[in-house]
């Protein structure tokens, strides 16, 4: 199964790096889209389905936690499982983001199968979840 | 602090570059031709520092090059400016996960320079580490922010 990944980074660099590495990990990738903050990665949702988001944390207009408390208020996309990808990884820094609800977190630098290792847990998991919020969601 | 400083160095171009710098000892001599690109990122905090990477522009386009996959006369200098960049913040981080007190510190936002042949030592602190990488001179510096 393909999953289409949402990466959110406002370094252009950054963002082909980690699609490289995405795609040299082996991870099944589908459509991988690509944003400069929170904000336009708000409105690629609006407009196509997203498995995973692969998001960094401070980021012009709208850094990471305002995006990710933006996609907790939002029914559809509150599951959508969020990974950062941080030079800091402290956890003062972290754990805010954990409390509201991120999966997990990879620090820079990273190898690519600690990319791959944390994407097939995680979506795992969501399979799991997304099948339980389906069955209960009223259309 | 440096020592912290040099085993981040290391872990981040090993892991990201795909290069293995050495250290250069006091007097050991490395001859690199600008014009030079330096990157530096502030680190906020009770007494606040600033760390700074200085690297001749052949090295930086080998390191955009490792880390997109890319051949080197694919590499643009906005690429190798962005890289420069990522590799000081980076730096920083991992930097600052080695220090015990990292709480109080919050990481700046980091910024480029380009220094022509001749005024790379412009405004650069006297004391650095250097690292030969590919035969090219790798300068760090850290100082009172």
């Amino acid at each position: 199964m393909a999953y289409n990944v949402l990466i959110v980074d406002d370094s252009a660099t950054m963002r082909a790096l980690i699609r490289k590495v995405l795609m040299i990990s082996g991870f099944d990738i589908g459509e991988c889209y690509e944003c400069g903050n929170g904000r336009e990665a708000l409105d690629i949702l609006e407009n196509s389905w997203v498995d995973i988001i692969l998001s960094d944390i401070h980021m012009p207009e709208m850094d990471g936690v305002a995006m990710v408390k933006e996609l907790k208020k939002h029914q559809m996309w509150r599951h959508i499982p969020v990974v950062l990808i941080t030079t800091e990884a402290r956890p003062d820094v972290i754990q805010p983001f954990l409390n509201l609800g991120v999966q997990d977190y990879i620090q820079k630098p990273f190898r690519p199968e600690t990319i791959r290792q944390k994407l097939t847990g995680i979506l795992g998991e969501a399979r799991t979840t997304d099948a339980s919020e389906i069955e209960s969601c009223d259309f | 602090m440096l020592a912290k400083l040099k085993a981040a160095t290391f872990e981040v171009l090993e892991t990201m570059f795909f290069l293995f710098p050495e250290s250069l000892e006091e007097g050991e001599f490395l001859r690199s031709r600008g014009p030079f690109l330096r990157s530096s990122v502030t680190i906020a905090g009770p007494q606040s520092i600033r760390i700074g990477l200085q690297v001749p522009q052949s090295l930086a386009r080998k390191m955009a090059a490792n880390f997109l996959g890319a051949n080197e006369d694919e590499i643009s200098q906005a690429e190798m400016e962005d890289i420069l960049k990522e590799t000081c913040n980076m730096l920083a981080g991992s930097f600052l996960s080695k220090l015990e007190a990292s709480a109080a510190f919050k990481l700046q936002t980091p910024v480029i320079q380009v220094f022509p042949d001749g005024e790379q030592k412009k405004s650069k602190p006297e004391k650095s580490l250097r690292f030969e990488v590919e035969e090219e001179l790798l300068e760090l510096f850290v100082e009172k922010g």
